[in-house]
């Protein structure tokens, strides 16, 4: 048995829709690229092993839906998120400047216990459309706005043709790595007959 | 489950080839007819008057009369006299294919297995622990298995799998949790799904979600019943305090602390499909003289009174005796659960061992320590405290019980009674008898002769017991919880007929306590494959199987002689005076 245990990280995929977070996951995932647009509905969900530093990981992909008609699901789908993907388009600004949005709509929702340092990785997509001509947000405008934001890493990648994909998620495993909780003590009670037998309440630490 | 559409799948299974070997006798479909003409009460159950049968229960050791009140007498249904009667109307409807369907997917479920998993799923040939971890929801033998069970967190995180790799399943696991989370935000709960012939059965326990998805047409309320107690066994392992943990880290990953427990949930599922205490919520004794019992009780009496909760000594699945400090008692779950973790784990079998353990039905947020040994293959002693630091004591405990066991020579007896113990319907006496008179050969080692004139041998004689019957479960409801199975013989010899009884038994059982339509007092139902017979008093609860051609009229007197053996010998297949589960 390995010493260290394998570990598995839900990872949720989040941007507006049609900045091709689907099609991220497939190139990732699946390697394929398809050019024909198919909407989410509702999520996603893909599994990926990644290794790093000799530690076995699963990644737990949640892609969701972009619409707007599916951000009631948030909660439900964000609850115990390890890492959460920003995904915009580079070359539509409207989907750099959702960023904030989705950003505080995620801790909302999920409510991590510390959101300050929850991990985030942001991904400027498309950067291979029509050979970088059409773009919007330039990568300093990009990486200005993850440095505010606690440093989030920021990578530029194409889903079609394959780029910077898999360091992103590489990223990913070691920010999870860098996150992980001490292993603490698994200390339950023990039942105390004299003291009122089994309705007795917790008295021992909250572990 | 009142959305449960019994009769939905009934047009692909009228598509089928029907392969029933037995062909229906004319009347049983006449009978079918009629009945799901008049099925308008209650899905075609026959009814017992609550009068009829309930007349003083509390009294079972008084005079003949009194035990004759007990006896049961079926009321007959107007109409066709056909010794058929009954069956479930709604399920049967009115086309003899779909009547054959349950028994049929039986027969091919078991068939399935066999190609699958490449053995055949009985007690004797089944290989504990965790199988096809290659495999995952793309795979299509993992697609095929009949019975999947899951638990996974509220973050859509994997905790088992019965089948596949659990991190393979992450995405699936992930579905699951979405399905669940779906619902809850709108202010719901899911709790079944059909889809063609599965089931899918969740179970929401805090941050724990439970799934079962199966193709057994086993009933909704028993496949809940699994999920719950899989939910126990976790809670056994490591009790309810695993909530906080969720509560203080959403991202909780459980698996660790589960660590090596694969085999007590996978031998608990087939338990499922073997031993009826997982659905009968009841235990079961090993049969012995009502002196070694007597005798075995008394030392662990001894030993419970200077500080241990309570003093279990088993033979397996069954109880040679059990005590309890302090008017404490023991639900028949938590000793199902605390026996399978037991029997499952292999390291217990080979030194002494201690153990947190946690009760769920006693009081599921802490922990108790368990001092477990073997004293011989299969008998084993638990030792119960709630003082982590009893180790010695309860060594010494064992070293003291194991020496009077010895002396008394119960343990030999104990070994005896696994050979040749139990009731065998070829035994069944032939008229009610003076009490005393009618031990089986097989029960006490006080009855010298097997050939005993009283016995019904005559008709049946290979082929199970008087009148065809071939199978009964007894549940005691006045010795507390306890059931007494009889010990299978032909021809229910096969695991795989073994296990389709067992499912038959199951389907019963939910039947006569469905929450919508029950609970009932009687059913006499017949199929091609079995008459089966389910009484239920305020004392008792009686299940028994018979040839599918078994006169109606006999198969109820044979009942009643059934539940008369059993009173005659309760001294020795109960465990008397048990505390009652007071809570």
């Amino acid at each position: 048995m390995a010493s260290r245990r394998r570990m598995l990280l839900k990872v949720i995929i989040l941007g507006d829709s049609g900045v091709g977070k689907t099609s991220l996951m497939n190139q990732y995932v699946n390697r394929k690229f398809s050019n024909q647009y198919k909407a989410t509905i509702g999520a996603d969900f893909l599994t990926k092993e990644v290794q790093f530093e000799d530690r076995l990981f699963t990644l737990q992909i949640w892609d969701t839906a972009g619409q707007e008609r599916f951000q009631s699901l948030g909660v439900a789908f964000y609850r115990g998120a390890d890492c959460c993907v920003l995904v915009y388009d580079v070359n539509v600004m409207k989907s750099f400047e959702n960023l904030n949005n989705w950003r505080e709509e995620f801790l909302i929702q999920a409510s991590p216990s510390d959101p300050e340092n929850f991990p985030f990785v942001v991904l400027g997509n498309k950067i291979d459309v029509d050979g970088g001509n059409s773009r919007v947000v330039s990568e300093k405008k990009a990486k200005a706005w993850c440095a505010s934001k606690g440093n989030i890493p920021y990578f530029e990648t194409s889903a079609k043709e394959g780029f910077n994909v898999d360091d992103a998620f590489q990223c990913i495993a070691k920010n999870a790595l860098k996150n992980e909780p001490e292993e603490e003590m698994y200390l339950p009670d023990t039942i105390d007959v004299a003291g009122g037998g089994r309705q007795q309440r917790s008295t021992g630490c909250e572990c | 489950m009142s959305s449960e559409s019994r009769a939905s799948s009934s047009g692909d299974e009228a598509s089928e080839p029907n392969p029933n070997p037995i062909p229906k006798p004319p009347e049983d479909q006449l009978a079918a007819l009629a009945l799901s003409e008049t099925d308008s009460h209650a899905n075609g159950v026959v009814h017992g008057s609550a009068g009829e049968n309930n007349q003083n229960h509390q009294e079972i050791e008084s005079d003949e009369e009194e035990v004759e009140a007990n006896w049961l007498r079926l009321p007959e249904v107007d109409g066709p006299s056909s010794p058929s009667s009954s069956g479930y109307a709604g399920e049967r409807g009115s086309s003899s294919a779909s009547s054959g369907g349950s028994g049929i997917d039986e027969i091919s479920e078991v068939r399935n297995e066999e190609v699958v998993d490449g053995f055949s799923d009985s007690q004797a040939s089944w290989v504990p622990g965790k199988r096809h971890v290659d495999e995952d929801d793309a795979s299509l033998s993992w697609r095929k298995r009949k019975k999947h069970f899951f638990i996974l967190s509220n973050s859509g995180k994997p905790i088992y799998s019965r089948h596949g790799d659990e991190h393979k399943l992450a995405g699936f696991s992930a579905t699951l949790q979405a399905i669940i989370s779906f619902v809850e935000n709108g202010g719901d709960h899911v709790k079944l799904v059909r889809a063609g012939k599965h089931q899918v059965v969740f179970l929401v326990k805090g941050p724990i979600y439970l799934v079962c998805i199966s193709c057994t047409e086993e009933p909704y309320d028993s496949l809940r019943m699994q999920l719950e107690l899989i939910y126990g066994q976790m809670l056994l392992i490591l009790t309810k305090s695993v909530n906080r943990c969720f509560e203080k880290n959403p991202k909780f990953d459980m698996t660790p602390l589960l660590g090596g427990t694969d085999i007590v949930f996978s031998t608990l599922i087939h338990s499922f499909s073997w031993n009826p205490a997982t659905f009968l919520h009841a235990y079961t004794c090993l049969p012995l003289a009502y002196a070694t019992r007597q005798a075995a009780g008394a030392i662990l009496q001894d030993v419970a009174d200077s500080g241990v909760l309570f003093a279990i000594l088993m033979c397996k699945h069954k109880v040679i005796c059990l005590v309890g400090a302090q008017k404490a008692s023991l639900h028949p779950d938590d000793m199902l659960l605390l026996s399978n973790f037991v029997m499952a784990s292999e390291s217990f079998r080979t030194s002494e061992s201690f153990s947190p353990i946690c009760l769920p039905r006693y009081n599921p947020m802490a922990f108790l320590y368990a001092y477990v040994n073997y004293l011989d293959a299969d008998t084993y002693l638990m030792l119960l405290t709630t003082s982590s630091d009893a180790f010695y004591h309860l060594k010494d405990c064992r070293i003291r019980i194991e020496m009077v066991l010895l002396k008394s020579s119960v343990l030999s007896e104990i070994q005896r009674s696994m050979v040749d113990g139990g009731m065998r319907v070829e035994e069944l006496p032939l008229d009610p008898l003076p009490r005393s008179a009618s031990f089986s050969p097989h029960l006490g080692q006080h009855t010298l002769s097997t050939d005993s004139p009283d016995r019904f041998r005559e008709p049946y004689i290979g082929v199970g017991g008087p009148a065809g019957l071939w199978h009964f479960i007894y549940r005691s409801i006045f010795w507390m919880d306890q059931y007494v199975s009889s010990e299978f013989s032909p021809p229910i010899s096969s695991p795989r007929q073994q296990k389709r009884l067992y499912r038959a038994y199951q389907k019963l059982y939910a039947s006569m306590h469905d929450r919508g339509i029950g609970p009932h007092k009687t059913q006499f139902r017949r199929d091609e494959n079995y008459v089966l017979l389910c009484w239920v008093t305020q004392d008792f609860e009686l299940y028994a199987a018979f040839d599918p051609l078994a006169d109606k009229a006999l198969a109820i007197k044979t009942c009643n002689r059934v539940c008369q053996w059993v009173k005659d010998v309760e001294n020795e297949i109960f465990l008397l005076g048990a505390s009652p589960f007071s809570w």
